[in-house]
């Protein structure tokens, strides 16, 4: 199409009411070109007028609590590149624990590779600790977790791969249990095809399982509303 | 109440802020925003369980893109009402492809949603500036924006042929910038 062609469309697409062939075409063409960027700005100008002018209903205040909470960072969550997914093992432990145990604030940036060539030279300094412990979470869905902790620095890691999408608004939340009421200590959903770790804090000498259940997003339950799908000994 | 240029660049700024992570900015944005967005959703969709679902995606897409907003290509508002419009016309895409109904009905049920948003516009200037235009051009205007109707849909429904309803729409477009375009003017200096 030409300029002139994809300059002509620019109003329907401010409209969004071009058929997604077309949508594509005015989008590339908008990339090169200032005099249609210039065009759309006060096209879209018109359209923002049609949507404002439409009788204003204030939506119910619980709405405002999910928007935010649903981009809140997951700080305690850190999502691996693809490649780590091989060598999870003792150099995940590792890194779970130095970086748990430097208390590094994990906003939505440290996926830098800065970040985490800084957090791989922390690892090999730890990775000589001895006291490490694994244990193997199993039950009725296919997945890999584990728990790796170090009881004498009270700080471990969930280890998570290949546990599928619990589904629309639930979450996997973590209980760690030492006697009848099983404590929350955290929640998370699994990111495609990357692994996850979940740091965790506890004196893990006092509990004698770690269990996952599926719970209502995005904050979880108070305690568990279903039967744990995985498990294991602490 | 600023000025509106001052509005804009205040509003830019919030944005801004939102590209860095800044939660209490996000928090702001919201409280600018989420009645406009939900709002406009509503008058689409006529659901509200579907409008809140909309608001949440625009939201959350706001979060994550908010770092890619060009304050050179347009207002903060603006910006985010195009965002809000695309993600209300896909949840109407969606909510025909579930409805069982005839396609006759279902286009009718569009044809009332598109002249109920008509009628219903609070805003007086908006609504002088509708009244202004040739009832067809009204007419694919509305169906497009608050029907969420393509253009090929607008010409089968309005029984004309593609080019037609194309030009319809953008004599239209070009006619609504012309009467409303006095207030940018001011705006802009």
């Amino acid at each position: 199409m030409t300029h002139e062609e994809l300059r002509d469309l620019l109003p329907a697409y401010a409209l969004d009411a071009l058929a997604p062939d077309e949508a594509r075409a005015v989008e590339a063409h908008l990339a090169t070109c200032a005099e249609c960027q210039a065009e759309l700005r006060g096209l879209r100008q018109v359209a923002a007028e049609l949507g404002t002018g439409v009788p204003v209903v204030t939506p119910p205040a619980a709405l405002r609590r999910q928007v935010i909470e649903a981009a809140r960072p997951r700080a305690r969550v850190i999502i691996l590149p693809q490649r780590w997914g091989l060598a999870l093992g003792a150099a995940a432990v590792a890194v779970i624990i130095a970086l748990a145990g430097l208390g590094v604030a994990l906003d939505r940036r440290l996926a830098a590779v800065q970040e985490r060539l800084a957090a791989q030279e922390q690892t090999l300094a730890l990775l000589a600790s001895p006291s490490a412990k694994t244990a193997v979470l199993a039950g009725t869905v296919p997945g890999n977790v584990r728990l790796v902790y170090d009881p004498e620095r009270r700080q471990g890691a969930l280890v998570v791969s290949d546990l599928r999408d619990p589904g629309a608004n639930l979450v996997y939340q973590v209980w760690l249990i030492a006697g009848q009421q099983p404590e929350s200590a955290g929640i998370f959903r699994p990111s495609p095809g990357r692994p996850l770790i979940i740091p965790l804090s506890a004196d893990f000498l006092r509990y004698r399982l770690v269990a996952i259940s599926i719970e209502p997003g995005p904050r979880g339950s108070p305690q568990p509303t279903t039967t744990p799908i995985l498990s294991g000994t602490i | 109440m600023a000025e509106p240029r001052e509005q804009e660049a205040l509003e830019a700024g919030i944005l801004a802020r939102v590209g860095r992570a800044d939660m209490t900015a996000f928090e702001g944005l919201y409280d600018r925003y989420g009645r406009s967005v939900f709002s406009l959703a509503l008058t689409m969709l006529r659901d509200a369980e579907a409008a809140q679902e909309v608001v949440q995606e625009v939201f959350l897409d706001v979060w994550r893109t908010a770092r890619a907003f060009d304050p050179g290509r347009g207002s903060a508002r603006s910006w985010i009402l195009a965002l809000a419009h695309h993600k209300a016309v896909d949840a109407v895409r969606r909510q025909r492809l579930r409805t069982t109904e005839p396609l006759d009905e279902g286009m009718a049920n569009h044809q009332d949603v598109a002249e109920l948003a008509v009628a219903g516009i609070a805003r007086g200037r908006v609504r002088a500036a509708l009244e202004a235009l040739p009832a067809e051009q009204r007419e694919a205007i509305a169906l497009a924006y608050y029907g969420g109707l393509t253009q090929r849909e607008i010409a089968e429904r309005m029984r004309i042929p593609l080019g037609t309803a194309k030009t319809r729409m953008r004599d239209g477009m070009l006619r609504l910038r012309g009467i409303l375009g006095a207030h940018y003017e001011e705006t802009e200096r």
